[in-house]
């Protein structure tokens, strides 16, 4: 199994951590990751708002780039997968855009085909991988630790354009990847309120982050009435959102939430028993000190 | 460049539109806004013109969640509404300034952060692969023929 590795910008610059946690846990379950020069997705929240045509045209040549090498794409954030999957789609049956698109990148030496197809690493993980490789490569099971997952909204909605080979006639859709692969790996997914509520990054990142903060807020109550223990994303902007916004909101609120939250390759490295100094485990702001003693097995591996 | 919503949008569409409120009502920016919600921008679309709706600053509170969308009774489109109202409001230089930053950082850079010292320390700490040089000049070609232009200066 061989992808073309889409980092997009939030992992590798702000949070590096992740982008070796994913790398490290890739190598482990045998798929092997091309690096090439991709830019910027460019993000939903930003370039496609303001200007669309030119948005089109970028992540068409990102698509290119990957159709070159012929490989499919394995994105880590939500945003990432958002364009890349609505580009794909949009070029592969849109005659006209098609057109216009491979225009404008004439110059470039690139010609939009179609002939690839953009993952999340939580499908490539649950679909492609699937669950009893990973349940093989547990060493150390989590432990029943309460999680609520946060999927966010980029990653699947809308449906009918994030997954249309089977959701293209759906109204609505429920995920359950990452609840399955965190039952796999030990952990206890619970369910909460407001499971499917935007984390409210993109509010932050444009106007109003005091404003996002207090969406977060919302979903980290209703966690904390189920006793939820950690927050487990797939995207490193809800992540962002739970980790430093909680940060944030403790300032603000005093709530005390002490609820630490992990991206889904550090779940899985922590349960492999990979080296923990590459799982990025530096780079929370609300402590996973309580987290890491609910696993004490782990704590053999952890840094000198 | 686009004069008007309908040209990217069907105006017909709206029409279905029996103010439920089912979107805004599912609307986490409703929720730490006043008076803003996807119904009340499809409203103002209709009674008072588009031109009232792309100078007002706060079509941004948009998270871009796409709920709106999923709970529509009437399946009306609203993110593909709302984006063409963004690319209009940008036009009319109704765009947020941390908006407006991140652009400019793309067209000079091809990335959305700004990669210093600290974040190429960090990548070399986890020996990590140097981020990969962009061709800025194919970039910078793309974005002058797509006509970003007209939104941001590109010299």
């Amino acid at each position: 199994m061989k992808y073309a590795f889409f980092l997009g910008c939030v992992i590798p610059i702000k949070y590096p951590g992740f982008e070796k946690a994913t790398r490290e846990i890739m190598k482990a379950l045998g798929v092997e990751l091309m690096d090439l020069p991709f830019s910027c997705c460019p993000a939903p929240t930003n370039l496609k708002l303001v200007h669309y045509d030119t948005w089109l045209a970028l992540a068409a040549r990102n698509l290119c780039l990957a159709e070159e090498a012929g490989l499919s794409i394995l994105a880590m954030c939500n945003g990432c997968i958002n364009t890349l999957k609505e580009a794909n789609l949009i070029l592969k049956t849109d005659g006209r855009r098609r057109q216009q698109v491979n225009q404008a990148l004439e110059g470039s030496g690139h010609t939009f085909k179609g002939e690839i197809e953009v993952k999340h690493l939580l499908d490539v993980l649950y679909q492609e991988i699937g669950l009893e490789k990973i349940a093989e490569m547990v060493k150390y099971p989590l432990q029943e630790i309460r999680m609520g997952c946060h999927y966010g909204c980029h990653l699947y909605r809308p449906p009918r354009i994030m997954y249309p080979e089977d959701l293209s006639e759906a109204a609505s859709y429920v995920p359950v990847s990452m609840d399955h692969i965190l039952a796999i790996l030990g952990a206890k997914p619970i369910e909460y309120s407001r499971k499917f509520l935007c984390c409210g990054s993109a509010l932050g990142t444009n106007i109003d982050p005091q404003a996002a903060n207090e969406i977060t807020r919302e979903k980290l109550q209703h966690m904390k009435k189920r006793n939820i223990e950690a927050v487990a994303v797939a995207c490193p902007s809800c992540f962002s959102q739970f980790d430093r916004g909680q940060m944030m909101l403790e300032r603000k609120h005093h709530d005390g939430f002490h609820l630490p939250t992990l991206y889904i390759s550090q779940l899985l490295g922590l349960a492999f028993g990979l080296d923990q100094k590459n799982l990025g485990l530096e780079d929370h702001r609300i402590s996973l000190g309580p987290f890491l003693e609910m696993i004490p097995d782990s704590r053999r591996q952890g840094p000198a | 460049m686009i004069k008007s919503l309908w040209e990217v949008f069907n105006k017909e569409d709206l029409l279905e539109c029996y103010q439920c409120a089912r979107c805004t009502g599912s609307c986490p920016a409703a929720q730490v806004m006043n008076s803003y919600g996807p119904r009340e921008t499809l409203l103002r679309c209709l009674n008072l013109g588009q031109e009232a709706v792309v100078t007002d600053e706060r079509i941004w509170y948009c998270t871009t969640c796409h709920v709106c969308e999923d709970r529509c009774p009437q399946e009306i489109n609203i993110p593909e509404l709302l984006t063409a109202i963004f690319n209009l409001a940008a036009q009319r230089g109704n765009l947020p300034e941390k908006i407006k930053f991140t652009l400019d950082l793309v067209a000079k850079t091809g990335r959305s952060l700004i990669i210093n010292d600290k974040v190429l320390k960090d990548r070399q700490k986890l020996s990590l692969p140097p981020m990969a040089a962009l061709n800025l000049d194919e970039i910078e070609g793309i974005l002058k023929k797509t006509g970003l232009g007209e939104i941001i200066d590109l010299s």
